[in-house]
């Protein structure tokens, strides 16, 4: 099975070595098309994600990533394209797949003159749960603010009650839209080992992030979206495996200082290079070094996320 | 449509207007109109212009102005329909006829008659008032009593003791102004969820727009019902038929809400929302400052909305209409809210997409 599909060059090498989703589908998206006027913002993109798994979706501004998501939780309906979330068509059948879903956005949209506590009940209100409100407060470090209205509290502890939001009816897909923007670096840590937690629940984690790096860490498998289209999908061993490129880094001496210097480790005189480094009495250091995603994803689509 | 869904909906945002201090301002309303609802006189007016169309300079005309006292302003007229035109219209109360050769006839002897012709507004009470004025300018004339014959027709139809003190005429103002308030805080409500990304938060759960439509129909409606019968029952003006102000109520809330819903949806933008709700609701007071003012009378308000609401009220609450008698402004009324509601329905599921 051909797990995405799109006209890119390199995403066509990679079509044929990604996972095959397999029979536990969750999220099953084919042909994904909107457009914005004459702007295509999502172009004929197939993906499918498996029960459990972590998905990276990852793209610079503008690459179609909120339309995509927007389409998937059936806030937009695609104008080609079918999407089911767990057997269920999101057009035709958004109340069974709501039901089972929890969406964290990355603009803050909570009640500002509401409380947490009142934030969170209404949500479980409407999702018709008797959630554990208070335990789902305290898994997020808010206990001492439940009672506090929303406005008065930072950007941070916003950000940390959308996400017990999107946690709220015991979610099957959690649809998690850049989770730990403007938190800080601890806060940040416990949203990630949440999300590690919920997946080893063997929920199913739709991740949309700007931080190559939380990407790497957290995901199953990548997906680089560009201009509409995916060019990339695979998990971010492979892809850092096979697009990036693997280095050796060597560090010597010099009268004052040091030097380094980078060897592919693919080229052929490497090995040659390597050994006379060893030799070397000025060497200090020497190792291997690996592709990073960030250079992946430039390699791949030409540009820079942020761009 | 989900009723559980309906109502967890209604409570919070009653607990939304409840803190962004819209209920407060709608009591402190009702409180100032009460107020000012008891600061106003509940009997009719006593004092009144007098036209007089007098065809042969009479020494009436001298010996009246002499003769009455405060609260009575004579005109001359340039003829006998001008004069009797302008008491049916209402620019004046009271009109005298003189005829031309009245002097003459009280000098031969004879019984000239006076005519007196009355707005159909004009209470009855103040009628033999007038005529006693009359009376008594004629006796220093002619020196006695009965020398003169005095006839007096009422123009339109006599609403002897049906005339409204300017008290209770205010009520339609302060019912349209009660509606307008309440319209605005539906549209600020829809406006937020807009402006706060909240209703985008809401439809990826179960709740529908259907749900969310519904919801802010129901707590628009309860509402505006509670804030208008405290409003009645601050002026203890809870009266005329019930199932005619049962409707009226309704079909008003109905409109409040629709417009709200309608008005809301057209932009996502707090301040934003403030030009379009305040445009309309200068607009839409119009009506009621005319009942208000009842001299005045523009055709034009009738392009208005309100203007069938502030009729209907004003006949129920001030003239005992029934149910058939205003449901020509209720049939309006019903229209404009079907109309306003799919509006409102159409833009607010376009700005949901």
């Amino acid at each position: 099975m051909t797990d995405c599909q799109s006209n890119n060059k390199i995403f066509i090498y990679y079509a044929n070595n990604v996972i095959d989703a397999g029979d536990g589908m969750i999220i099953e998206a084919e042909g994904l098309t909107f457009r914005y006027g004459d702007l295509v913002a999502v172009d004929n993109i197939t993906f499918h994600v498996e029960k459990g798994e972590i998905i990276g979706f990852l793209g610079p501004n503008g690459a179609g990533k909120s339309t995509t998501v927007k389409m998937l939780t059936g806030q937009l309906n695609p104008q080609k394209g079918i999407i089911r979330i767990m057997g269920h068509d999101v057009t035709k059948e958004p109340k069974a797949v709501h039901e089972r879903i929890g969406v964290c956005f990355e603009e803050k949209n909570l009640y500002p003159r509401l409380s947490v506590r009142e934030n969170l009940k209404f949500f479980a209100d409407l999702f018709e749960v008797e959630a554990d409100i208070d335990t789902l407060i305290k898994k997020m470090d808010l206990s001492k603010w439940a009672d506090d209205k929303v406005e008065t509290l930072s950007k941070g502890m916003q950000q940390r009650v959308m996400f017990a939001r999107s946690l709220i009816n015991d979610p099957e897909v959690l649809f998690l839209d850049e989770p730990t923007d403007g938190l800080d670096p601890i806060s940040a840590d416990s949203i990630r080992k949440i999300i590690l937690d919920e997946k080893r629940r063997g929920k199913t984690i739709f991740l949309t992030t700007h931080n190559m790096a939380e990407a790497d860490m957290l995901s199953d498998r990548v997906a680089f979206i560009n201009e509409g289209r995916i060019v990339a999908l695979d998990t971010p061993e492979n892809l850092k495996l096979k697009l990036g490129k693997r280095l050796l880094k060597v560090k010597l001496r010099t009268g004052n200082g040091f030097t380094e210097q980078f060897l592919p480790i693919d080229d052929k005189d490497t090995p040659m290079k390597a050994k006379e480094f060893l030799e070397n009495e000025n060497l200090a250091t020497i190792h291997t070094q690996e592709a990073t995603l960030d250079e992946v994803f430039i390699k791949v689509t030409g540009r820079k996320l942020e761009q | 449509m989900n009723a559980k869904i309906v109502r967890s909906i209604v409570r919070k945002d009653a607990m939304m207007a409840i803190r962004n201090n819209l209920v407060l301002i709608a009591i402190i309303g009702g409180v100032l109109f009460s107020l000012i609802y008891y600061t106003l006189p509940s009997d009719v007016e006593e004092a009144y212009d007098l036209a007089i169309y007098d065809g042969g300079s009479s020494d009436l005309m001298e010996i009246l102005g002499l003769t009455s006292t405060g609260g009575l302003e004579i005109h001359n007229t340039g003829s006998l329909n001008e004069m009797v035109e302008s008491v049916k219209e209402g620019d004046y109360m009271v009109g005298v006829y003189v005829p031309a050769d009245f002097d003459l006839l009280v000098s031969q002897g004879a019984q000239p008659t006076l005519t007196l012709y009355f707005n159909n507004g004009f209470p009855e009470s103040s009628r033999s008032t007038f005529e006693y004025i009359l009376r008594t300018a004629l006796d220093h004339i002619v020196g006695a009593q009965g020398s003169s014959m005095i006839e007096y027709e009422v123009l339109g139809e006599d609403m002897a003791g049906e005339q409204v003190p300017l008290r209770d005429r205010s009520l339609s103002l302060y019912i349209i102004f009660a509606l307008l308030m309440e319209m605005w805080t539906i549209s600020t409500l829809i406006v937020e969820e807009n402006a706060f990304g909240t209703l985008r938060a809401m439809l990826v759960t179960p709740a529908t727009s259907a749900d969310v439509i519904s919801a802010k129909s129901v707590i628009g409606i309860l509402y505006t019902i509670l804030v208008l019968t405290v409003i009645l029952l601050l002026t203890q003006s809870l009266r005329g038929n019930p199932l005619a102000l049962a409707v009226c109520i309704l079909v008003s809330a109905m409109f409040s809400v629709s417009l709200g819903l309608f008005l809301g949806s057209l932009t996502k933008n707090i301040t934003g929302s403030y030009v379009y709700v305040s445009v309309p609701l200068i607009i839409m007071i119009i009506p009621g400052m005319l009942i208000f003012i009842p001299d005045v009378s523009l055709s034009i308000v009738k392009a208005i909305p309100t203007y069938y609401m502030a009729n209907a009220f004003d006949a129920i609450l001030n003239n005992g209409a029934a149910l058939m008698d205003v449901m020509g402004d209720i049939s309006v009324i019903l229209v404009l809210d079907v109309v306003l509601f799919a509006l409102g329905i159409a833009s607010l599921r376009r700005r949901i997409a």
